[in-house]
């Protein structure tokens, strides 16, 4: 390897090096941290919500007229859609996951209102919403029907029962089994007391870039008014069917209302996190636009850098290198050329990075980003150099006699 | 030691096929300092770019040292040229970007030899052409007769069987060119082969032996006098 | 000796036209690529109303849990909207809140429907320029006297009326006859400066009534409502008297003396308020114009912010590789340099040539830009969809399209700074001699 005769004239055409070897740096730099982006959205999409998405479908029903009686117009409902084909359970909700509103509370361990509360978000719900979404209880019991409370004014919980994801029960009672955790007695603010019966693995809160995402609690009460969100289950492969049905059903049960946002929760899923897959998609578009453009500068220099010493080159061949050889000295130099790059593309990577965990409650970029970014640029240059490079092989040593 | 027998060079364009070199046969011995002279596009340059395996020939016979290297493959030539030829070209063709060192260290390094070896070589081929305390020098830093002293010490850093010289005072004026022509005589003196393609008869006049090439081929006379290496004038046109 | 030089330039362009080509489509990309962010970024965070943007006030009071430490909620509480609108302290001043409700359409061919509507008072038109196509919002006297009155959206117009005047129509929402009186232009900001709280980027509401049929009428509260403390017992009353914060409150106040006037009487407000036991965090009260609440608010998504960081990059490079072309171009033009150098070009002129001919190549860059920036809104209009936010906005506007020619030609000039410094400082006899 003449890797000493190359560094040496490299330093006597800095601005060719310096041109490549930035360009380099800032693709790494903008390579990696989109990975990372895109990693990281990838990865809080991926959380599951719980609920048994794909089989979920949703619908909010407003009532209107003097003798509208939601609580009877929801039993009808309820009564009806559980009893359709392909449906296998239905409830009413305040809120679902994914879909971005919904309500929260704090939880305190003493009744006592100064003392610390745990955020958690509140599902006001029927007694079958666990079947209904399909959640995984891992300890205690879902509810009864005589768990049931019904209100029609606003004020506190009136519910004395509940059932909390796992992330709620842990943070409430850290270190404790969750048998034991079952049983134990929690407030809520205007001092109500509500018994944990039971703990379900996952429910997430209906906000996806909120804090408290894994932390939920589920109670037995329902808001009589005239707004219901129903959430419904079908059997495998029946949720299309059952949505395109289900809205002549209900209007012909109870016409005086308006059925708004029916929809499947994995089209719900898929508007709340729009913007993160929009934004994937960008940040892969300047990935590979970058990447494109860095190659295009990579060859035209190196094209360039090839034309301009065709008689060295032809000289060297006729010194006695060989095709391998040349080949080699260009590959070489661009790899020298790289390695200057990347190690500025690995301090802009770790500063940017730097810039977004402080500046866009990003997480911290995991350290083998920046060695594997590096890794893939210096292939990404090579690859790039290699046309030209082969080019450079084939020009003919005879090219030395040549008069000018 | 250099043994071409029929040699033809044929350019084929889709127009026109041109006869570079037609049956060209020559004879170079050990020691020998021939000079090839003749007008322009007479095919000195595709006689120099065969014998210095730059270029493959059409067909003919070449034994290089013995060997024939008609059928042989670039890497094989590329091998061969580092091992058992010298250069020097008219315009020097010293890699601007290198120190001298460097330079001469370009055909030490396709060779593979280990650093302590090339560095003793390169002082040595240095010193031999007076410019060793330059060795740091960039060739645009020295003058047009130290950058063609150069590439003799690059020439001859390797040890070659014998050196392949195209005009290697075209581009020097007269007094320079007096001074290199000296420094290649001490050379064959020393017992290098030289092999030397000129336009200036009157520097071909100064050597041993000269040959003339015409239209791609050399005079009856050169034939005959192929096995009389010290006659001083191999062929007129 | 312009129009010589540009002639110059697209011979040049000719001569060398894959070098050239690239180096239009490096500028054309980088540009491009930079102006979708920067468009995303000029009206999402620009200000939505410039005319008046540092009189009209966004008015926080923090009710906050003394417990802990929180920002201060966003919203005020009934009770203290309801004390600074008999105060009526400020030269205009509107609450804000947005409900649904059901219209049931005159026409029986339109099923009823929900729609979104927003309470305000008869100063919201005026304090935001809000534009009518036909009629006029209402007078105070309507606020007071909870009249049934209601301006419609241009869109909700269309859908009720057809289009039509509909100004002395009557509007049944609940069950309720409301009198139109009013019907509004195509309005919609960009930020919906006027309500950030739920979604700087949402569509404007259906139907506008007087903010105080939200509480006698009891309508449906959309948007957010925060509670720190539970409600004291249970009914309307109730709430009306916690401390949930669900009201906007924007006041104008026209000059710095009244801005100071108005935030003394909040301090002294609040003061008087602790002595009945509410405003329990130390006094922390504050009056935002447009634009500070803009960012207090962070209505700039991270997402552009972190992509125009980016784009700016994909820029350097793109520049960076038109350094090289140029270079490249430049220099392989030495023959000619030296030509023209001994014809009697000096370096001031062969400066003006080249800088015109990176400029041309600049121009060039930034019209093709113009069209991978147009095609990049589009790509960036179809993957946010009509249905998450309000994206009319996202198009070439006529700043972008000079900024954007602009931005091309200079940065395109700079880049070629010193290429074009080389060019002229070749040494022309090196170049008349062997070649």
């Amino acid at each position: 390897m003449e890797i000493g005769p190359i560094l040496r004239a490299m330093t006597r055409n800095k601005l060719g090096v310096v041109l490549i070897a930035l360009q380099i740096a800032f693709t790494m730099t903008v390579m990696i941290n989109a990975i990372f982006i895109i990693n990281e959205r990838n990865r809080m999409m991926a959380r599951p919500s719980g609920a048994d998405e794909a089989n979920l479908f949703h619908f909010t029903s407003i009532g209107f007229g003097e003798d509208y009686n939601e609580r009877i117009v929801v039993a009808d409902d309820l009564a009806m859609i559980r009893q359709l084909p392909g449906v296998v359970n239905a409830s009413t909700t305040n809120a679902i996951p994914v879909s971005g509103s919904g309500s929260s509370t704090g939880v305190r361990l003493e009744f006592d209102e100064s003392q610390p509360s745990v955020g958690v978000a509140i599902y006001r719900t029927d007694d079958q919403l666990i079947n209904t979404l399909n959640l995984d209880l891992l300890a205690g019991e879902g509810f009864t029907e005589s768990d049931m409370r019904y209100r029609s004014e606003s004020g506190a919980t009136l519910a004395d029962k509940t059932v909390v994801s796992r992330a709620a029960a842990e943070n409430l009672f850290p270190d404790m089994p969750l048998n034991q955790i079952v049983g134990e007695t929690v407030f809520l603010p205007g001092g109500v007391e509500v018994q944990i019966i039971g703990i379900v693995e996952t429910l997430q809160a209906p906000w996806p870039q909120s804090s408290l995402i894994e932390r939920s609690m589920i109670v037995p009460e329902m808001f009589v008014d005239t707004f219901s969100l129903y959430v419904v289950r079908t059997e495998p492969g029946e949720r299309d069917r059952v949505m395109a049905e289900i809205e002549d059903l209900l209007l012909t049960e109870n016409s005086n209302r308006v059925l708004r946002s029916l929809r499947s929760l994995e089209d719900t899923r898929e508007e709340t996190y729009r913007i993160d897959s929009a934004m994937s998609t960008v940040l892969w578009i300047i990935i590979i636009t970058l990447v494109f453009i860095t190659c295009m500068g990579i060859v035209g220099l190196a094209v360039f850098g090839i034309n301009r010493r065709r008689k060295q080159i032809g000289t060297r061949r006729a010194l006695g290198a060989t095709r391998p050889e040349i080949l080699r000295h260009f590959m070489v130099e661009n790899l020298l050329i790289t390695s200057v790059g990347v190690l500025v593309g690995a301090a802009l990577t770790i500063g940017f990075s730097i810039v977004l965990t402080t500046n866009f409650n990003m997480p911290t970029m995991a350290w083998y980003y920046t060695p594997l970014g590096m890794l893939a640029l210096m292939l990404i240059g090579q690859i790039a150099v290699l046309g030209p490079s082969s080019g450079a092989a084939k020009i003919e040593p005879a090219i030395a006699t040549r008069s000018v | 030691m250099l043994q071409m027998t029929d040699v033809c060079k044929v350019f084929r364009t889709e127009l026109v096929e041109t006869h570079a070199l037609k049956n060209l046969s020559l004879t170079v011995n050990e020691g020998e300092f021939v000079t090839i002279t003749g007008p322009s596009g007479c095919g000195k340059t595709t006689f120099l770019n065969i014998a210095g395996l730059l270029e493959t020939m059409t067909s003919g016979e070449y034994l290089l040292d013995g060997v024939d290297v008609s059928q042989l493959s670039d890497y094989q030539r590329a091998k061969l040229r580092n091992q058992k030829i010298g250069f020097i070209f008219q315009s020097f063709n010293l890699m601007p970007d290198l120190n001298l060192f460097d330079n001469i260290d370009v055909p030490l390094r396709y060779r593979g030899m280990k650093a302590s070896e090339r560095k003793q070589r390169i002082d040595r081929a240095l010193e031999s052409v007076g410019l060793l305390a330059r060795k740091k020098h960039l060739p645009a830093q020295l003058s047009g007769g130290q950058q063609q002293r150069v590439a003799i010490a690059r020439a001859l850093v390797g040890d070659p069987l014998f050196l392949l010289a195209d005009e290697p005072t075209g581009n020097l004026d007269s007094n320079t060119a007096k001074g290199v022509m000296e420094l290649l005589q001490e050379i064959n003196q020393a017992g290098t082969t030289i092999i030397m393609v000129t336009h200036d008869q009157e520097l071909a006049n100064q050597s041993p032996r000269n040959i003339h090439i015409l239209d791609g081929s050399i005079s009856d006379a050169g034939a005959a006098l192929r096995n009389q290496p010290t006659s001083a004038v191999d062929a007129v046109a | 000796m312009f129009l010589y030089y540009l002639r110059l330039s697209t011979l040049s362009y000719k001569r060398n036209p894959i070098l050239s080509s690239l180096m239009v489509l490096a500028v054309a990309i980088g540009i491009g690529a930079y102006m979708v962010i920067y468009t995303l970024n000029y009206t999402m965070g620009g200000n939505p109303i410039p005319q008046k943007s540092a009189q009209l006030f966004h008015v926080q009071l923090d009710t906050g849990d003394p417990n802990r430490d929180n920002d201060p909620p966003e919203q005020l509480t009934y009770l203290d909207a309801m004390a600074l609108l008999d105060a009526s302290l400020a030269q205009r001043q509107t609450a804000s809140s947005k409900f649904t409700a059901i219209v049931e359409p005159a026409n029986p061919e339109i099923r009823p429907m929900i729609t979104n509507n927003r309470g305000v008072m008869a100063d919201f038109f005026s304090m935001f320029d809000v534009p009518f196509l036909y009629g006029r919002g209402w007078d105070s006297s309507a606020d007071d006297n909870l009249e049934q009155v209601v301006v419609l959206s241009r869109e909700m117009n269309e859908r009720l009326y057809g289009g039509a005047d509909s100004v002395g129509e009557n509007l049944v929402m609940n069950s309720e006859v409301f009198h139109v009186v009013g019907v509004l232009d195509d309005w919609q900001p960009v930020p919906k400066f006027y309500d950030v709280n739920n979604g700087p980027f949402d569509p404007g509401e259906d139907l506008l009534v007087p903010w105080h049929h939200i509480v006698d009428k009891d309508y449906g509260r959309a948007g957010n409502t925060n509670c720190w403390k539970a409600i004291d017992g249970t009914g309307l009353q109730a709430f009306l008297n916690s401390e949930c914060t669900w009201i906007q409150f924007w006041v104008e106040l026209p000059n710095a003396g009244e801005e100071q006037a108005y935030l003394d009487f909040l301090n002294s407000y609040a003061a008087e308020q602790k002595q009945l036991g509410r405003f329990g965090r130390p006094l922390n009260n504050a009056l935002f114009d447009v634009e500070e609440w803009m960012i207090e608010q962070e209505v700039l998504p991270d997402e552009t912010q972190i992509l125009s960081a980016l784009a700016a990059m994909l820029l350097a490079v793109c520049l960076l590789n038109t350094i090289g072309l140029l270079l490249s171009k430049f220099l392989g033009k030495s023959a000619e340099i030296g030509v023209r150098q001994a014809l009697g070009a000096h370096k001031g002129s062969l400066f003006i040539q080249h800088v015109i001919e990176a400029g041309f190549i600049g121009l060039l860059g930034g019209l093709l830009g113009l069209g991978v920036a147009a095609l990049g809104l589009e790509g960036i209009k179809i993957l946010l969809g009509q249905d998450v936010m309000v994206t009319d906005w996202i198009q070439l506007n006529v700043p972008v399209v000079f900024v954007t020619i602009v931005l091309a030609i200079a940065s395109t000039i700079v880049a070629g700074l010193y290429p074009i410094w080389r060019a002229c400082n070749i040494n022309p006899a090196i170049h008349l001699k062997t070649q």
